[in-house]
């Protein structure tokens, strides 16, 4: 076991180190595993362009695997970085609690780095099920590759952990802007229990962030979200992977990423502002389908906020106007280098999550309060309909682009038949879905849809358990 | 009472009675002296016409003649069966070749002079079995791949060990100046080479630069001059701008798509390509200055040289000047102490803009697949500067004009070499020789990068751009102290001779690099004008590493037929784990001369035949420095792991490498048995050499799955076995006026992966190109089978599929797995290997001939079996029309009616099915790259007597790189290996890769040399 990691300034650089690698994940692949893969976005074909499956085969369905592996690229990456959080994680956690330095302080950064391994682990037995459980840093060859442990067992290290941050962590108020805090793991917790569908436990939890005062829903949607440079863990915010623009390698770029192509350089630069903008081609990801832009009801002003529409002269779908994600357009100065944050959690997710676990208890009065916060803030009235379905559809608007709808769909056992029905649609009116006139969907779209993703190619390759 | 006088004569050779030239004249005890002319003719004013003349020449008696007021002397000498015994060097010395034991080849640089190349190592190709040395890039000054007895390791280096007068050299070969070499020894079996213990697996290149000759003044002067062009042979076949705009047009009809205007019409562009590979390249001048003074007494030895080499490119934008000086001085204080200095400053300026490498980096790369149909020029005959067709001619990646990146841009690196030693004999007792040398080496390298808002390397990157800048400066010194004693000894018959040492290394480097960007003014480029600084290319970086050593070494013959030789070291190594920091490397030697038995004694056919045979131990610590530990940094898997909260700044620490305190040394355990085989008189000699070698506990940083946080973990694992055969033949065809010799050498080696680690059968290249699995060679080509396309709908149903990708017209895969569908990824997948990029033998012959005042040499090169994965393809037929395309490309299929030649598949279906066959790397890929490359043939004419002015004088010509015979198609060099980051030698577990480099180019020559 590594001794570098003695002092109080140790263990900060320790515990900054292991937020890291959420920066690389939400810049790219995990909003293609749990954005794309949804129907709240696509890709937008550019049939002048090629070597782009691996994204298509996401978004499409249609991953090529074999026994329960495979070599999509954005799978690979996204496990990846979730166990670089994992065994840095595990580097803290290991000797902390020997070290000699403020009590307060080693609190926090142990309460981190439980919320982080918790967090991580959520994610992966969310997308791949079972999966290897590493809880000790790896110190030799041996000991690298562990077999696949059941997703119980991960659930319950994964309650274990986040249960044991809430006590460490600060509050909002009291902890650093963008470090995660009590309010962050109590929300996490939540999450975990409404997907194992523990309502009573998640209600709990739920009304201790509520009765927090840490937080409030900001009066206009659009500022619930982060500038590139202002506006940052507003008081909405519970939990956000926090970027920075400029030279030092904390920038994200995924709005790059989310722009239909072939897209000019005067097209980019009038869209972001920079001064050295560049053409981009290959193809589009994240591009809001026509689906999304039907569930906002009339009137909700969520729509204009999260949806905007763009001009490619040089597109060859139709007339060249897409929508793309406006929430993460923002000006700044340079090509391919945006500060803006992801959000992860927002206090509208813990209202909407409120509303439904009381809604699974029957406590729809109580319920409906939660939902219409949000609805209000959104231009709306109230709900009509099935209670269920409302805070079904309000999570889809309230919170689109934001990689939720995928594990929503899952949880709620709605993937397979929605999923099917989505390529259904693609495949009868393909030119709604960005094909240019003339072209067809891959022959093999939406021919593997599953809940859980196959594991990644390079481990089976290293790791003999699986 | 004496005088002074002229005394001149001839003198001839007692074997065949022709003048011998080049004889030293020296009247005894005096400095005063001469060389004989190509006739054989001297003349000399002696001080003392009573003194005696002293007539030498390497291989013959020296005789001493009295004067005796006689003004004319004629002598006639006569080869000396003793003097025979060329001397070889050896590791801490030297041996007379009749008694070395091991595998040791020698190389006269003298002979190699007249080939006008800058490296010492490209002068070598073709001279030595069982040294196989490639240039893998044309770039000047750079890429030569040496590899002693195929030897490979996974990760631990593989080069030789190059010894410069004794001085094991940390820094580059290439800046040593090849007209400062006398000669150079290769020593390729354990017993030769375990003396160097640790860092020995690869074999030894041992350099002597040239020293004063006792009682001579030397002054010469040479001078070369030419110029270099690629040849048109073997440049990749890339569509013209009529075929470009016809498969364009055809790929739109194909679709059921309109053509684009500009395609419409392809006979529109007859005679309007634009050739932009051509129009990166230029021929180039090139000249080499040498200057040498040696100047020698009875006390004191010295050796001066100065050279200058400017070399221009054949790739716009690069040059290279290298400056030299060397001074070597010996002084004899006493007769049992001398002292020594050796000085040689280099100074090399070498601007080369990024030619290799794939695309986007590589511009050669870039201008190879351009589209013939974009302008380099305007119509007012200036370039132009970005080339750009609307998206729907499907020119989705815009051009810079990539003779503008290759000028424009600022790539210089300027090397400052100072390799310098200095040394004390001191011989006590006869016999008895007591050394202590002190070796130092600062090598400082400046790197410079400054890439002008008006030009890119990038693709699809308008200009103006942002420029951007690097510096990349370091230094690296180490010195070396060794104490060696030797103490030789005879009892009748029974000759000893012991040595013993020990030495003490020590190496660090400082490095500093910064990245910045968007600097206010492109005449301002320093680092005070940018605007940002790129924090993941900005680091200090100091590193050391220390060797201890004892050796000794016992040399016992007896009667000079019966050898034997043993020798042991021990390394201590700062690179290795503390559990395992020790090697010890034992060797042992005999040989038997069998032509000294009485019943060979007097074979007239029979002059020399020897058997020998040995075995030894040679370790590897070529791993870089730490990698035994666990080390924290704010980096990992490329990523700074500083973080920012809010708007705040802060730093990270992250454990990024697992320690390993066993980790320890790479040995390699060699056998090997000789013979050695002279007849007629030397007329014909002969040299056969079997070895084996096993190298284990391979050091290797091997991939762990990343569940752990980790990519690799530094171990020692597996073993590979290395066996073959080398055979040298020497031949004297012809003497006499017309003498013709020939020199000719073959090698056959072999690997295998015997073992890797626990549990692990094979790892990939990193590329995923390369295969090294157990019971097969090392790195072999890995990908898909190809079996032409799916020429019909039958076809295709009756074949294995990629799912939803194969459609009638694409590549056909084969089924490998027999699980009915074409997958890759994972370790049970379709793939298989490809390919081998090792060769079944090399060879070389080299034919001197000289008749009179002419001589003439012809030097060729060859390799056969090798294969090469030519990694542009992936550009080059890319069937969706983005890039220009190899001119076979037209062949597809386009219909089932029409097929094309059955290969290239149809571009109907976009990526999803273009791209298998693009992106899905296959046997197609994989080329036959044997050559016979007529490398060099030189003419040259010696001006007879014109002692006036000087004493000899030649003048010559030359070609360099002649013509390669060779089937390979992927390129003009079917010796590159470039991996994709463009830095030449694609590491160990991927070689043999063509993704298009700097052509190397030929070059003609005329050269002077004058002997004062």
């Amino acid at each position: 076991v590594p001794t570098f990691f003695q002092t109080e300034e140790d263990f900060t650089q320790a515990i900054n180190a292991t937020y890291e690698p959420l920066r690389n994940m939400y810049n790219l692949s995990k909003n293609y595993l749990t954005e794309m893969s949804s129907d709240n976005t696509y890709y937008a074909r550019n049939t002048a362009f090629g070597a782009t499956e691996q994204q298509e085969d996401i978004a499409d369905h249609a991953i090529p695997s074999d026994n329960g592996i495979t070599a999509n690229v954005h799978v690979q990456n996204v496990y990846r970085d979730l166990y670089s959080i994992i065994a840095r994680a595990n580097q803290i956690l290991v000797t902390i609690d020997e070290a000699d330095f403020d009590a307060g302080v080693k609190a926090n950064i142990k309460g981190q780095a439980l919320f982080l391994r918790a967090f991580s682990y959520f994610d992966l037995v969310q997308l791949f099920g079972s999966v290897p459980m590493h809880l000790e840093p790896v110190v030799d060859r041996e000991g690298a590759a562990l077999p696949l442990s059941t997703s119980d067992a991960i659930y319950a290290q994964i309650i274990e952990d986040a249960q044991a941050s809430i006590p460490l962590l600060p509050p909002k108020s009291a902890q650093q802007p963008g470090r995660v805090t009590s309010g962050a793991a109590r929300t996490l917790l939540a999450n975990v229990h409404i997907v194992r569908q523990e309502w009573a436990q998640a209600e709990t939890l739920l009304k201790e962030v509520v009765s927090s005062n840490e937080y409030m829903l900001m009066p206009n949607y659009e500022d619930a979200f982060s500038g590139n440079s202002v506006n940052k863990n507003n008081s909405e915010s519970v939990f956000e992977v926090q970027y920075r623009e400029g030279s030092d390698g904390l920038q994200s770029s995924f709005m790059y990423q989310f722009l239909p192509r072939p897209i000019e350089a005067d097209e980019v630069g009038a869209l972001f502002g920079t001064s050295d903008a560049q053409p981009i081609n290959g193809e589009g990801n994240n591009i809001p389908t026509p689906d999304i832009i039907a569930a906002y009801e009339d009137g909700d002003l969520r729509e204009d906020a999260s949806i905007m529409y763009i001009e490619l002269r040089e597109s060859f779908w139709n007339d060249g106007v897409y929508p793309i994600i406006k929430k993460y357009v923002e000006q700044h100065a340079l090509h391919f280098n945006h500060g803006v944050n992801f959000p992860v959690y927002r206090y509208a997710e813990v209202l909407l999550f409120l509303a439904e676990a009381l809604h699974e208890q029957g406590k729809d009065g109580e319920a409906i309060t939660y939902l219409n916060q949000v609805r209000t803030r959104a231009g709306l009235g109230a709900h009509t309909g099935d209670l269920g379905e409302a805070i079904f559809n309000e999570r889809r608007v309230e919170l689109a682009f934001e990689n939720k709808r995928w594990f929503d769909l899952v949880r709620t056992g709605r993937a397979i038949d929605v999923i099917t029905a989505f390529g259904n649609r693609v495949f009868a009116t393909p030119n709604d879905y960005y094909y240019p006139v003339g072209a067809e969907p891959r022959g093999n779209a939406f021919s593997n849809i599953t809940e859980l993703y196959a594991l990644p190619a390079s481990e089976s390759e290293l790791n003999p358990n699986f | 009472y004496s005088q002074s006088s002229s005394v001149s004569g001839n003198v001839t050779s007692a074997d065949d009675g022709y003048g011998l030239p080049g004889v030293n004249v020296i009247e005894k005890g005096t400095t005063n002296g001469t060389v004989t002319d190509f006739d054989g003719n001297y003349s000399l004013n002696v001080e003392n016409s009573n003194a005696i003349l002293v007539f030498s020449y390497i291989g013959f008696t020296t005789q001493e003649i009295p004067i005796n007021g006689a003004s004319v002397i004629n002598a006639t000498m006569t080869e000396d069966a003793t003097a025979l015994e060329e001397v070889v060097l050896v590791g801490y010395g030297t041996q007379i070749k009749r008694e070395v034991t091991g595998s040791v080849q020698t190389v006269k640089v003298a002979e190699l002079a007249d080939i006008p190349v800058t490296q010492v190592t490209q002068k070598l190709q073709g001279q030595l079995a069982g040294v196989q040395i490639n240039q893998t890039t044309g770039k000047p000054g750079e890429g030569i791949n040496v590899r002693i007895r195929g030897q490979l390791s996974i990760s631990g280096g593989s080069d030789p060990l190059y010894v410069v007068d004794g001085f094991p050299i940390a820094g580059n070969i290439n800046t040593l100046n090849p007209a400062e070499i006398e000669s150079i020894s290769v020593l390729k079996d354990a017993a030769s080479t375990s003396l160097y213990g640790s860092r020995a697996a690869n074999g030894v290149v041992l350099v002597t630069t040239k020293q004063g000759v006792p009682g001579q003044t030397n002054v010469s002067f040479n001078v070369s001059t030419g110029i270099q062009n690629v040849p048109e042979r073997g440049r990749i076949d890339m569509m013209d701008a009529v075929e470009f705009a016809q498969f364009k047009k055809e790929y739109y009809e194909d679709q059921g798509d309109p053509v684009p205007e500009i395609f419409q019409n392809p006979s529109q562009y007859e005679g309007q390509t634009n050739d932009w590979y051509d129009a990166m390249l230029r021929t180039a001048p090139q000249s080499i200055y040498s200057l040498a003074v040696s100047s020698s007494n009875e006390k004191f030895r010295s050796s001066m040289i100065a050279g200058f080499t400017d070399r221009t490119g054949v790739v716009l934008g690069s040059d290279w000047r290298q400056y030299t000086l060397r001074a070597n001085l010996n002084y004899n204080l006493s007769d049992k102490v001398e002292i020594g200095l050796n000085v040689a400053p280099s100074w090399v300026i070498d601007r080369t803009p990024r030619t290799d490498g794939t695309r986007g980096t590589g511009i050669l790369f870039n201008a190879l697949h351009t589209w013939p149909i974009m302008p380099i020029y305007n119509e007012d005959g200036t370039r132009t500067e970005f080339n750009r067709f609307p998206a729907e001619t499907g020119n989705i990646f815009a051009y810079a004009n990539w003779l503008n990146s290759a000028e424009r841009i600022k790539d210089e690196t300027r090397n400052l070499n100072l390799l310098s030693n200095a040394y004390m004999e001191w011989r006590p007792i006869e016999g008895l020789s007591i050394r202590s040398s002190l070796n130092a080496e600062f090598y400082r390298e400046r790197y410079e990068y400054f890439s002008p808002t008006n030009a890119t390397s990038a693709i699809n990157r308008p200009v103006p751009t942002n420029n951007q800048g690097v510096w990349d400066n370091r230094d690296t010194f180490s010195w070396l102290n060794e104490n060696i004693a030797t103490y030789n000894k005879s009892y009748g018959e029974h000759n000893f001779s012991l040595l013993g040492g020990f030495a003490f290394q020590k190496f660090r480097l400082d490095r500093n690099r910064l990245e910045a960007s968007n600097f206010a003014d492109d005449r301002l480029p320093v680092v005070q004008g940018a605007a940002d600084i790129n924090r993941n290319g900005t680091f200090d970086q100091i590193e050391e590493n220390t060797l201890v050593s004892a050796f000794s070494r016992l040399t016992y013959n007896y009667m000079g037929k019966y050898l034997f030789t043993a020798s042991i070291r021990s390394d201590g190594s700062s690179r290795f784990g503390s559990e395992n920091r020790w090697g010890t490397f034992p060797s042992v030697s005999a040989g038997w001369v069998v032509s000294d038995e009485s019943f060979l004694e007097n074979s007239e056919t029979i002059s020399l035949m020897k058997i020998r045979g040995s075995y030894g131990v040679t370790g590897n610590n070529n791993i870089g420095n730490y990698t035994q530990y666990a080390l924290v940094g704010n980096e990992q898997f490329g990523r700074t792991v500083n973080g920012v909260f809010g708007d705040t700044f802060a730093q990270g620490a992250a454990v990024n490498s697992l320690s390993n305190p066993n980790l320890g040394w790479e040995t390699t355990k060699q056998f090997d048995i000789g013979l050695d085989l002279s007849l007629f008189n030397d007329r014909v000699s002969f040299i056969y050499d079997y070895y084996t070698k096993n190298t284990t506990n391979l050091l290797f940083n091997i991939q762990v799955p990343r569940e752990s946080g980790f990519s690799n973990f530094s171990d020692n694992i597996g073993e590979i076995k290395f066996w073959g055969h080398e055979f040298s033949l020497n031949t004297v065809n012809t003497t006499g006026k017309f003498r013709w010799t020939t020199s000719a050498n073959i090698s056959f080696n072999r690997n295998e992966v015997v073992a890797l680690a626990d549990g692990i059968d094979q790892v990939f290249g990193p590329s995923g190109w390369h295969i090294t699995q157990v019971g097969q060679p090392f790195a072999q080509f890995y990908g898909h089978l190809s079996d032409g396309v799916y020429l019909n709908q039958q076809d295709l149903d009756n074949s294995p599929q990629v799912p939803g990708r194969s459609t009638v017209g694409s590549i056909k895969l084969i089924d490998v797995n027999g699980d009915g569908v074409i997958t890759r990824g994972g370790i049970d997948d379709d793939r298989a290997i490809t390919g081998n990029p090792f060769p079944d033998f090399t060879y070389g012959i080299t034919n001197r001939v000289t008749y009179g005042n002419w001589d003439f040499s012809v030097v060729g090169t060859g390799s056969q079996g090798n294969e090469l994965l030519v990694r542009h393809l992936y550009s080059t037929t890319n069937l969706d029309g983005v890039f220009n395309l190899l001119d076979d490309v037209k062949y597809r299929f386009r219909s089932v009616e029409n097929p094309g030649r059955g290969f290239y598949g149809t571009t109907v279906g976009g990526g999803n099915v273009t791209g298998i066959e693009r992106d899905w790397i296959n046997d197609r890929f994989v080329a036959d790259a044997s050559y016979f490359n007529i490398r060099n043939i030189t003419l040259g004419y010696t001006i007879p007597s014109l002692d006036k002015y000087f004493k000899s004088a030649r003048i010559y010509g030359s070609i360099q790189n002649v013509h390669i015979f060779t089937k390979y198609w992927g390129g003009p060099n079917p010796e590159i290996s470039v991996q994709n980051n463009g830095q030449g030698d694609g590491g160990n577990l991927e070689p043999g890769v063509d993704i298009s480099g700097y052509p190397v180019p030929r070059i003609f020559n005329i050269g002077l040399n004058l002997n004062f």
